[in-house]
């Protein structure tokens, strides 16, 4: 059976062969502590490093790839908008905010982050 | 008499309540699906979606008032919902005139009630029926459980589609895009409302009545929208159909 394994909080999810899921949706269907706020793809709160599985993962469409820009190429996906159908393991700040609440707007999810691994 | 069940039996139950009638397996949908459908249905349809989905704010707003203060954090759902609805980003009934639009529609013909099929004004008038007279537990297991959680399985199947066999950009069909993903959350938030507060067996069976109805409600409308707009131009739909060559126009 496929996991999403929720590094951060060392949890993870099941769900069944051959499914795709939302990540977001499974965590909040599970009580995850994934930081998130608008569910749309437009605050960034809920970006997530992507640890292994990323060849699980639906490819990001044009709100996520506009949202997160370049954090794309660094290995970055919106919870809300990512979908996988196995195996994929993610990590986040826990303390984060929306990616234009922070300092240095779009670039600064990476600020004081260690926990990416 | 029925007997409480626990919080898993009850979402069980609440998924097997529209499994059957899901307006994902509609004949418009199939078409859709497989790229039958030609621009002028596609205006057709964003003109009766418009008035299904126009109110929703509205249809919130009703549930929102009917929600006891001691559920905050159902109230607090609804408020956010409405406010994704309308004001977050680009509205929502914005999206969807763009798409029409696309397609060779114009705002004014979306937005003219004239223009919509029975079935979508009754699927408006049940929806205001539901949120402004049934108890926010039942209101939301109808509108969110049984309607906006199915959104996320029809047009994750409808959005490729478009792009790939129709030619939209994604912009232009932005409107499906964002639904896929938001209604996702709405639904599940939706389920967790309605598994904590529908706390009395009468409750429970109400909620999965009204979900079954919703889902027959939202099934009706879309086969509906298949037999009054494409039905002159394809013929009646038969599954054999799908095995046939698409001819997009």
């Amino acid at each position: 059976m496929p996991r999403i394994y929720f590094k951060t909080a060392d949890q993870y999810v099941e769900f069944a062969e051959g499914e795709e899921v939302n990540v977001l949706r499974m965590a909040i269907r599970e009580d995850i502590d994934v930081p998130w706020q608008c569910a749309s793809g437009n605050c960034g709160t809920d970006r997530l490093m992507v640890e292994e599985g990323a060849e699980n993962l639906d490819p990001p469409r044009r709100r996520e790839r506009a949202r997160l820009g370049e954090l794309v190429d660094e290995g970055y996906r919106l919870a809300c908008q990512t979908y996988t159908r196995g195996d994929a393991t993610f990590s986040w700040d826990p303390d984060q905010v929306g990616l234009d609440d922070e300092d240095g707007a779009g670039g600064g999810a990476r600020t004081g982050w260690a926990g990416t691994g | 008499m029925a007997e409480m069940m626990s919080s898993s039996e009850f979402r069980v139950a609440l998924e097997q309540a529209f499994s059957g009638t899901m307006a994902k397996d509609a004949s418009f949908s199939r078409a859709w699906a497989t790229g039958r459908l030609h621009k002028q249905h596609f205006v057709h349809w964003a003109t009766n979606h418009y008035h299904y989905i126009g109110p929703f704010g509205d249809y919130l707003g009703l549930m929102y008032a009917n929600t006891p203060d001691h559920a905050r954090d159902a109230k607090d759902f609804l408020l956010q919902n409405m406010y994704e609805e309308e004001l977050s980003d680009d509205r929502h009934t914005d999206l969807l005139i763009r798409f029409a639009e696309a397609c060779g529609g114009t705002r004014a013909y979306v937005q003219d009630r004239n223009n919509a099929m029975p079935f979508a004004k009754g699927m408006q008038g049940w929806m205001y029926y539901v949120s402004g007279r049934e108890n926010f537990v039942v209101s939301s297991a109808a509108l969110i459980v049984g309607l906006e959680s199915q959104v996320p399985s029809i047009y994750r199947t409808q959005y490729p589609t478009l792009i790939n066999k129709y030619g939209f950009s994604e912009w232009e069909a932005e409107f499906f895009d964002l639904h896929i993903t938001s209604d996702e959350i709405h639904g599940e938030r939706g389920y967790q409302i309605v598994l904590k507060y529908a706390d009395t067996p009468e409750l429970q069976q109400r909620c999965l009545h009204y979900v079954r109805e919703a889902a027959d409600m939202r099934f009706a409308y879309t086969k509906a929208l298949y037999e009054t707009y494409v039905q002159p131009d394809l013929g009646p739909w038969i599954e054999e159909l799908e095995r046939e060559p698409a001819l997009v126009g």
